[in-house]
């Protein structure tokens, strides 16, 4: 018995070595190893024939045996395993990634966000109000008398003679000013809407953002150190800039901010980028703040023109487009 | 307004400052420049040339060659005209020049073998007349090489300035003038006036008589008789054209000179066709139609102001002259109308009218009461100079309502608390006194002051402080670095918008903005809509009551670029009339923000990996599960199913948290579809942010780990084709105790093999006991259960059993 185990063992080194592929692996397997047939296996049904002095020796025999062919099978089998899977690997690595198409924010949106979070880090808190508006909000309490040229400034578009869609984010001042008392310190962008016919300059509807300070002690040179910091901050820190007086009804004294625009390849020019102002002691009046006591500065710019200059658009009606093309650039 | 730089120094010295900086101040203090035109500009290098010969070219009948000196050399000059001959003073467009008409460049060039240094100008090609019959011969005073600007009094600068709806006053020359006078402290100098009347006095020719007092405070009328119209001279022509104005006749052009210096609107009328030699300033009443001067007949309002003679009207007070009564060739008496109207009733006429001149411009804006007497007289002076005749004694002044003059101060101390930066008292005072404020009392703390009458807008402190800074400039007053923060408590509107827009993205959809205005047909589909009283067009009558046209026309344009794969979002305010009465308050409607998200097209298209998958309403629903999951994470949320097609969708669902309802969507309905002409399956989901906002919990608490393993067991039922998956699902929750925490729905299959009219769902349950290790024990009981409560209530029959 001991002689058979030998041979076995040997016949299985000779045939161990003709073994070169995952296939030969498994002939030898069944030959040695499957259960009911294979020759080791067969081996342990003779142990039964064995007498019972030489069990313990053949059986460890024969345990060793199990024990070397097993390995054996295994190691080679791992070998071949691992070279299949080497060699699967040589599948076309180039194939295109299984991409995710991401979406993103209306570039309109992100401008807004790029500048409420200038100010937000100023302390401004965000307030939003609603666009079809009174009257009331948007030009009486704003300072704008009846029948006034002033509201001409502003085309628009009405609901009724006392309803309309706000032209302005300024009436969202008032109700801020209405709801709160100063300290006040706050941003307000909007959707705003004036009855100018669409073209590649004007659409029906643009965005803004105003800003509103109500404080003791707010002054001029506060107002314009702060957009000075803006338009450092959002077109860089070495953009000439100016001031020039203007004209809102809710605002006196009133000003325009100008920056310098370079644009690639042509003459520059100054630019408007936003109004300004210290907010008029009628507006104070009008929602219970002494403006003896208090004092306030307000500012609003268009989105859209950001944007455009910003980002090199030419035609503000690709912005109200939605097309994909467009939309997947930014 | 147009203002020429030459009319300016009429009335204020500008010599030795430079164009910029005078455009500049005008800038930086409100008058915006918006464009100029230096007139020296168009005739760079154009002279007076001397032609010293014109000789026959050798090789051209038709043309000359000439020598031509331009003062310090002589140029050989090939000429085509047939007017040039030796001794003439001529235009010489030297190389380098650029023809004004046509915008030829001047190079040396050679024609028919002969090179000509420049070339001999017509009247036409300097852009001055249409005589092109020869070149312009110059007086042969003029010294050679002057620049042709100043040879021909072409060297004005023209100043577009924009004026802002409170600055009247500036929209003048001598208005202009006047705040150059302040920003450079240069004397204004106004015109004088030398009047020679005659001893018939103006109130013997004509009556005045205003009716409506409250609307036209002030009528002054002068008359000139025995005029003699015709065109006006040279000066007065120049004057006019030179800032765009067409000269009439030199009447109705000193009318318009005064307009432009003064500001003041004047109206001529021929006196002898007033009826009744009489002025009356009335409403239009029972007068309903009435021809301007334009020869265009308007259709009159009962209270529009008119100027109306014993019989009818004349003029539409402020706005225009009639055609009846107007200056014609014929005229021999003039009656000079210098009145001041109420602002606002001239802006109600006009706009009612739909018309707008230079003198109801000026008239809505607020005209000087005082300076009506002074533009009458200075009218009355310059018609004698350029059209004779004598000058009545006085004037018809009817005044019944004096406006009085306004006073008002400026605390010093108020003006650095305003600008947060100190000007000198003295500063101050120079700068009213130099815009025509008459100085009251002025003391250590405060200058009182009373307003000019031009300054409709002067009447507080702070108008005052804005003039200051305006004056003194904007840009010397400092930037503060140094904020002072108000803290106070953050308003999340717009970052909880920002977070709805990031959980978007991320599941790959682009956000959109549309047009907030609909067509009255599409509109009415999606609710009550608001009505725009004045649209634009009929296509944009009406503000959405609903995300979902904009969405569909947006669709529908990136389809026709091919775009076709879409997953679309947009946020944005959506109207509704409450009731069908009309809007009286903010109750009458609501205004509410809403998202709508959307998807058509397919989902993925064929990649090596995989086949074309169209979008489907369990991915629409899948979405919207995955975004409301991640947005209201913590916040338990059920879906309710609508069978029965609606008007806008069929196969809806909506999304609940509790009672409160989040959302719906579902696939759009064909015949909506067909409107915007696309023809693709659109799926849309759509959700009130308010409302959203108010389920989002504020904080969300840590939940310990899972401590213990999960266990999972399958099970696959036949079942009868129409049961759905939700029903069995929750059998089976019902069926099993809280250790059962899911039950997922892994495969569906549908087959002949199967028998008519069955389905096999499979699905994995899981259960977890947060305390414990779960053995097959604790969840045989549960399993067993679920199973033998599915194959009741169903019918069903678990497979590979």
């Amino acid at each position: 018995m001991i002689n058979k185990i030998e041979d076995t063992r040997k016949n299985f080194d000779d045939d161990l070595v003709k073994v070169t592929n995952l296939a030969d692996l498994e002939e030898l397997r069944i030959k040695y190893l499957s259960r009911g047939q294979g020759l080791v296996s067969n081996l342990f049904g003779s142990l039964k024939d064995v007498k019972k002095d030489d069990k313990p020796k053949v059986g460890q025999a024969l345990n060793q045996l199990k024990i070397y062919t097993q390995a054996k099978y295994d190691e080679l089998k791992e070998k071949f395993e691992t070279e299949v899977n080497s060699s699967k690997q040589i599948i076309d690595l180039t194939l295109p990634g299984r991409k995710r198409e991401i979406g993103s924010k209306h570039i309109l949106i992100q401008t807004l966000n790029e500048i409420t979070d200038i100010f937000k880090g100023w302390g401004f808190s965000v307030y939003e109000g609603p666009e079809l508006e009174s009257d009331y909000y948007n030009f009486e309490a704003l300072n704008f008398a009846p029948d006034h040229p002033a509201r001409d400034m502003q085309d628009t578009f009405f609901i009724t003679e006392k309803f309309l869609l706000r032209t302005h984010t300024s009436p969202v001042q008032v109700r801020v000013m209405t709801e709160n008392k100063p300290p006040i310190r706050a941003l307000m962008p909007g959707k705003v809407f004036r009855n100018e016919a669409i073209s590649a300059k004007s659409y029906c509807l643009f965005h803004q953002v105003e800003g509103l300070v109500i404080d003791t002690d707010i002054t001029f040179a506060e107002l314009k150190g702060t957009l000075v910091a803006f338009a450092k901050l959002f077109y860089g820190q070495e953009v000439p800039y100016r001031f020039r007086a203007s004209f809102f009804p809710f605002t006196e004294p009133s000003a325009e901010m100008d920056v310098w625009w370079q644009p690639k390849g042509k003459p520059g020019r100054w630019l408007e980028i936003l109004g300004c102002g210290m907010v008029d002691p009628n507006v104070l009046i009008n929602v219970d703040i002494d403006p003896e006591k208090y004092t306030g500065y307000a500012f609003g710019m268009g989105i859209e023109r950001t944007a455009m200059r910003k980002y090199g658009i030419d035609d503000i009606r690709i912005l109200f487009d939605n097309d994909k093309r467009f939309l997947t650039q930014f | 307004m147009k203002v020429s730089l030459k009319w300016l120094n009429d009335y204020i010295n500008l010599k030795g400052i430079s164009l910029d900086e005078i455009l500049d101040k005008l800038t930086y203090a409100g008058l915006e420049v918006e464009e100029v035109v230096d007139q020296a500009k168009n005739f760079e290098n154009i002279v007076v040339g001397y032609v010293k010969e014109a000789g026959k070219h050798p090789n051209a009948d038709k043309l000359s060659l000439c020598k031509v000196n331009d003062g310090t050399e002589e140029f050989s000059v090939v000429c085509g005209a047939p007017n040039v001959a030796s001794g003439q003073k001529v235009v010489f467009a030297k190389i380098g020049a650029v023809i004004p008409n046509g915008g030829m460049k001047i190079e040396k060039a050679k024609i028919r073998g002969q090179v000509s240094f420049g070339m001999l100008c017509s009247e036409r090609e300097l852009g001055i007349s249409d005589d092109h019959s020869g070149i312009m011969i110059l007086d042969p005073a003029l010294k050679e090489g002057t620049p042709i600007s100043e040879a021909l009094g072409m060297d004005d600068v023209l100043i577009e300035v924009a004026i802002t709806p409170n600055r009247a006053d500036a929209l003048s020359h001598i208005g202009i003038a006047r705040d150059l006078s302040a920003l450079f402290n240069i004397p204004l100098k106004l015109p004088e006036l030398k009047l020679n009347e005659s001893s018939a006095a103006s109130k013997s020719f004509a009556e005045i008589e205003i009716q409506d007092a409250e609307n036209c405070p002030r009528y002054v009328g002068k008359v000139v008789t025995n005029v003699q119209i015709k065109e006006s001279p040279e000066w007065l022509k120049k004057k006019l054209k030179s800032i765009g104005s067409r000269p009439i006749n030199n009447v109705v052009d000193v009318t318009n000179f005064i307009l432009y210096e003064l500001g003041q609107p004047l109206h001529a009328f021929d006196l002898d066709m007033l009826n009744g030699k009489k002025i009356i300033v009335r409403k239009a009443g029972s007068d309903k139609k009435f021809v301007t001067l334009d020869s265009k007949e308007r259709n009159l309002q009962p209270d529009n102001l008119m100027i109306c003679d014993a019989k009818i009207p004349v003029a539409i007070a402020g706005v225009m002259g009639g055609e009846n009564s107007e200056v014609t060739a014929s005229t021999k008496n003039i009656l000079i109308e210098s009145a001041f109207f109420n602002p606002s009733s001239v802006r109600k006429t006009a706009k009612q009218l739909g018309m707008s001149t230079d003198a109801s411009y000026r008239f809505e804006r607020g005209t000087d009461p005082v300076n009506t007497l002074f533009s009458a007289k200075r009218a009355a002076q310059l018609i004698q100079e350029t059209a004779g005749g004598e000058i009545a004694k006085g004037e018809i002044d009817a005044y019944p309502k004096e406006l009085k003059s306004i006073e008002t101060f400026v605390r010093f101390n108020r003006v650095d608390k305003i600008l947060g930066y100190h000007i000198a008292s003295d500063e101050i005072e120079k700068i009213l006194v130099n815009l025509g404020f008459i100085i009251k009392e002025k003391s250590n703390d405060k200058i009182a002051v009373i307003v000019p009458s031009w300054r409709h807008d002067i009447e507080r402190e702070i108008d005052l402080i804005e003039e200051i800074a305006r004056i003194y400039g904007y840009n010397k007053i400092p930037e503060i670095n140094k904020i002072t923060i108000a803290l106070e408590e953050k308003i999340n509107q717009s970052a909880f918008n920002n977070k709805i827009r990031e959980v978007l993205n991320s599941l790959g959809f682009f956000e959109i903005i549309t047009n907030s205005f609909l067509s009255d047909s599409i509109a009415v589909k999606f609710g009550k809509p608001v009505s725009i009283l004045n649209p634009q067009n009929s296509e944009m009558a009406q503000l959405r009551p609903s995300l979902i046209p904009g969405m569909l026309y947006t669709i529908s344009k990136n389809i026709k670029v091919n775009e076709k794969d879409l997953q679309l979002f947009e946020i944005g305010k959506v109207f509704e009339k409450v009731s069908d009465s009309a809007i009286q308050s903010f109750d009458d409607f609501k205004e509410t923000e809403q998202l709508l998200f959307s998807v058509c097209g397919n989902s993925a298209r064929s990649e090596w990996y995989l086949a074309d998958k169209p979008f489907d309403f369990s991915e629409l629903k899948g979405f919207a599960q995955s975004f409301l999951g991640k947005l209201l994470s913590g916040t338990n949320l059920q879906v309710r199913y609508e069978k029965l097609p609606k008007d806008v969708m069929h196969y809806s669902f909506e999304i609940l948290a509790g009672n409160t309802l989040l959302g719906y969507g579902g696939k759009l309905n064909k015949e909506i579809c067909d409107i915007f002409d696309v023809e693709t399956e659109v799926y849309v989901f759509q959700t009130n942010l308010i409302d959203l906002q108010k389920v989002m919990l504020p904080q969300r608490n840590f939940t310990e780990l899972l401590k213990f393993p999960k266990v999972f067991r399958d099970c696959a039922f036949l079942i009868n084709s129409e049961i759905e998956s939700d029903q069995v699902v929750g059998v089976i929750k019902e069926s099993c105790s809280n250790l059962l925490h899911n039950v997922k729905l892994f495969d569906i299959f549908q087959s002949e093999s199967l028998g008519k009219g069955k389905k096999s769902l499979a699905f994995q349950l899981e259960f977890y006991d947060r305390n414990k290790t779960l053995t097959d024990e604790d969840i045989d009981k549960d399993f067993r259960n679920a199973i033998k409560i599915v194959e009741q209530k169903f019918g069903a029959q678990l497979r590979g059993s």
